[in-house]
C-alpha cells in the first residue's frame, strides 16, 4: 500500500505500507494538514497523485474513496445536539444511498465500531457532553464504521490530557489498519508509528524508522531544538530529552 | 451489551420520531379544525364540517349559512398558515446545516429581508401581477433571497472560514440594509391604502389567503421536502464539518449550493405569499431535535410538521387576540420568538 502526494506546498513523498503507521511530524506550518487533506480529498493537489493500494483516488468518485479512506480531520466538536449513535452512523455515509434507511448492517457495525473504542452502549449519550478523550474515541468510531483500508488522522491526541492521548494512540496501534497520522509529540510519534516522515517549510526532510530519523542533528535544524536521544526505560523506544532551557542558536539560519 | 439490546436502544429514535410524527399530525388536524371554528364569527363544528363537505363536493354554498366564510376565507387561511408553517420549520432545518449555526434562521440571516425587496420591486415596477399563481412575485422574491443569501455568506467568509457570529452579524446588517430600501420603496410608491396593505403585508401576515395562493407554496414546500430528504444524510455530515463531510463522499461545494438554492426557493415563495414571519425556522428545529435527535431523515420531517401546527395557531392568536383588530401574524412570532433567542443564546454561553 503506498500513499504518495505531490502538494501544492511542495513536492512531497509519503508511503505507508499495508497495516504500518506512518506519523507525519514537523513544526507548526510545515504542511502536515496539507498534506494529509489532499489524501482524503478535502483538498484537491495540483500536480501529483495520491494512491491506495495502488489506485489513484481521484480516478475514484468521491463516494468510492470515502469507503478507503476515513479520516479525523482537526474538526471535533459540533453546536448541534447529536446523539453518539448519529455521529458514528455518519460513518456509513458513503455507503448509503438517497432516502434509504439504517439496515441491519448499519447498526451492527456502528454497535462494532463503538465496542472496538471501548464505547459500547454509548450510543445514546448526547456527544457534546462527552470528555474530550470519549470525543475523539467516539470519532475514530466514526472513522472505522466507515470501513476504510487507510485512516488518516490529523493531530488526533490535541488537547486531549495524558492519559487519554495514552488510550487513543493505543486504540490505533490495536486497530492494525494501515494510517497516516500528524502528530506534533514527536516522543509519541517515536512510540507508535512504524515510520516516521519529517516535513519542513512544506518538503519532506527526512524519511525512515524512527530510530533512523530521530537525530539531534535533525531535531536541531527542523524544529530548532537542542535534545539527546535517549533509549526508552520501559519500552527500549527512542526518547527524545528536550533540554527546555535553550534553543538552537544556528536554528536562525 | 448484547448487540440485540444495543439495536433496540437505538431504535428508541426512529420509534420517538414516528410517535411525534402521529402525535403531531393529529394537533395539526385539531388546530386546523379550530382556526376554522374561531374568530370574528364564532362557526359551529358542525357547520365547518357540512360547509367543507359542500366544498369538496364541489356544491354551491347553503344560503342562509356561514358556507361562504368557512370555504372561501377560514379553510384556504388554515391551510396557508400550515403550509408557510411547514415551509418555514424546513428552511430553518437546512439553512441551520447549511451555515452550521443553530442559531441561524431565514429572517435573521436577511434572506427573508432579500425576498421581500425582490417582491416589493416587482409590485413597484408593475411585474407582480405575473398570472393568478403570483408566479412573478414568487420569482422575484426568490431572486431576492437568492442574492442576498449569497452576499451574507460571501461577506461571513471573507478571509476564510467562517464564524457563527460573523455570519449573524452580517446577516443581520444586510437584512437591515434591504429592508431599509424596502420601505423607501413602498412608502414612495404614493398610494395610501396600497402602502399599508404592503407594510401589513411585509411584516408578516396570511391575509391574502385564497384558494389560488396556496398552489404555489405547496408545490414549493413538497419539493423542498422531497429535495432536502433526498440530501439528509449529506446535511448530517456537514454538521460535523466541512472536511469531514469531504472525508464521508460529500461534495462540499456542489451540496451548499443546492441548499442556497432550495432554502432561497423555498423562503422566496413564502415570503411572497405571507411576508417574512421571522423566528419560526429558528425555534421549530430547535423544538423538534430535543425530541427526535439531530439526524436530519427525521428531523426534517418532523419540524414541518410542528411548524406546520405552530403557525395554525400563531394565527389563530393573531386573529383573535384583539377584539376588533387583526395582527400581523409575524408580530406574533418576534413576541414569541425573540424571547425564545436570547434564552437559547443565555444556555449556550452558560455551556461555553
Amino acid at each position: 500500500m503506498a500513499l504518495s502526494g505531490r502538494t501544492v506546498v511542495s513536492g512531497v513523498h509519503i508511503v505507508a505500507e499495508e497495516g504500518e503507521i506512518a506519523g507525519l511530524i514537523g513544526p507548526n506550518g510545515s504542511g502536515k494538514s496539507t498534506v494529509l487533506r489532499t489524501v482524503y480529498r478535502h483538498l484537491r493537489p495540483q500536480a501529483g497523485r495520491v494512491l491506495v493500494g495502488g489506485t489513484d483516488v481521484r480516478t475514484l468518485t468521491a463516494v468510492e474513496s470515502a469507503r478507503r479512506v476515513a479520516a479525523l480531520p482537526q474538526e471535533r466538536g459540533t453546536d448541534f445536539e447529536l446523539s453518539v449513535h448519529e455521529v458514528v452512523a455518519m460513518g456509513r455515509t458513503p455507503y448509503k444511498r438517497a432516502f434509504s434507511g439504517e439496515d441491519r448492517t448499519d447498526t451492527d457495525t456502528v454497535a462494532a465500531a463503538l465496542s472496538r473504542v471501548g464505547m459500547s452502549g454509548a450510543g445514546r449519550r448526547r456527544f457534546s457532553a462527552l470528555s474530550g478523550g470519549e470525543r475523539q474515541r467516539v470519532l475514530l468510531a466514526r472513522a472505522l464504521a466507515q470501513d476504510p483500508q487507510v485512516l488518516v488522522l490529523d493531530e488526533p491526541t490535541n488537547h486531549l490530557d495524558v492519559r487519554h492521548q495514552v488510550e487513543l494512540l493505543t486504540l490505533l496501534r490495536d486497530q492494525r489498519r494501515t494510517t497516516l497520522l500528524a502528530l506534533h509529540d514527536l516522543n509519541a510519534a517515536a512510540s507508535v508509528c512504524d515510520r516516521l516522515h519529517v516535513l519542513h517549510r512544506g518538503a519532506v526532510v527526512a524519511s525512515g524508522a524512527p530510530r533512523e530519523v530521530l537525530t539531534p542533528e535533525l531535531l536541531a535544524e527542523v524544529f530548532g531544538v537542542r535534545a539527546a536521544v535517549v533509549e526508552h526505560p520501559l519500552t527500549g523506544d527512542p526518547l527524545i530529552a528536550f533540554d527546555h532551557r535553550g534553543a538552537v542558536e544556528a536554528a536562525a539560519v | 451489551m448484547a448487540p440485540a439490546a444495543v439495536e433496540r436502544r437505538e431504535r428508541g429514535a426512529g420509534v420517538r420520531a414516528g410517535r411525534a410524527g402521529i402525535a403531531l399530525g393529529a394537533v395539526l388536524l385539531v388546530a386546523l379544525t379550530a382556526s376554522v371554528c374561531l374568530g370574528s364569527t364564532r362557526v359551529p363544528l358542525g357547520e365547518v364540517w357540512s360547509a367543507v363537505e359542500r366544498g369538496l363536493t364541489g356544491q354551491a354554498p347553503a344560503p342562509g349559512t356561514q358556507d361562504l366564510i368557512v370555504w372561501r376565507l377560514r379553510v384556504p387561511r388554515a391551510l396557508l398558515a400550515a403550509v408557510v408553517g411547514a415551509g418555514l420549520g424546513l428552511v430553518g432545518t437546512a439553512v441551520q446545516a447549511l451555515v452550521r449555526n443553530p442559531l441561524a434562521d431565514p429572517y435573521l440571516l436577511g434572506i427573508s429581508s432579500g425576498a421581500s425587496l425582490g417582491a416589493v420591486s416587482a409590485i413597484v415596477l408593475g411585474a407582480g401581477a405575473g398570472g393568478a399563481l403570483g408566479l412573478g412575485l414568487s420569482s422575484a422574491a426568490f431572486a431576492g433571497a437568492l442574492a442576498s443569501f449569497a452576499l451574507v455568506w460571501a461577506f461571513a467568509r471573507r478571509g476564510g472560514g467562517f464564524r457563527p457570529l460573523r455570519l449573524v452579524l452580517a446577516g443581520v446588517g444586510i437584512g437591515q440594509f434591504l429592508s431599509g430600501f424596502t420601505h423607501y420603496l413602498v412608502l414612495r410608491s404614493g398610494d395610501e391604502q396600497q402602502t399599508h396593505g404592503v407594510l401589513f403585508w411585509l411584516m408578516g401576515s396570511l391575509g391574502g389567503a385564497q384558494w389560488t395562493t396556496l398552489a404555489a407554496p405547496t408545490a414549493a414546500v413538497l419539493l423542498g421536502l422531497a429535495a432536502l430528504l433526498a440530501r439528509a444524510r449529506a446535511l448530517n455530515a456537514l454538521l460535523m464539518g466541512d472536511e469531514t463531510a469531504a472525508s464521508l463522499g460529500v461534495d462540499v461545494t456542489r451540496l451548499r449550493r443546492e441548499l442556497f438554492v432550495v432554502t432561497s426557493m423555498l423562503t422566496g415563495v413564502l415570503v411572497s405569499v405571507s411576508g417574512a414571519i421571522g423566528f419560526v425556522g429558528l425555534m421549530v428545529p430547535h423544538a423538534c431535535r430535543m425530541v427526535v435527535g439531530g439526524d436530519h431523515r427525521r428531523l426534517l420531517p418532523v419540524s414541518a410538521l410542528f411548524g406546520a401546527v405552530l403557525l395554525t395557531v400563531v394565527d389563530l392568536i393573531a386573529r383573535t387576540a384583539l377584539p376588533d383588530q387583526e395582527l400581523p401574524v409575524g408580530v406574533v412570532t418576534a413576541l414569541i420568538g425573540a424571547p425564545t433567542l436570547l434564552y437559547l443564546l443565555d444556555r449556550r454561553l452558560e455551556r461555553g
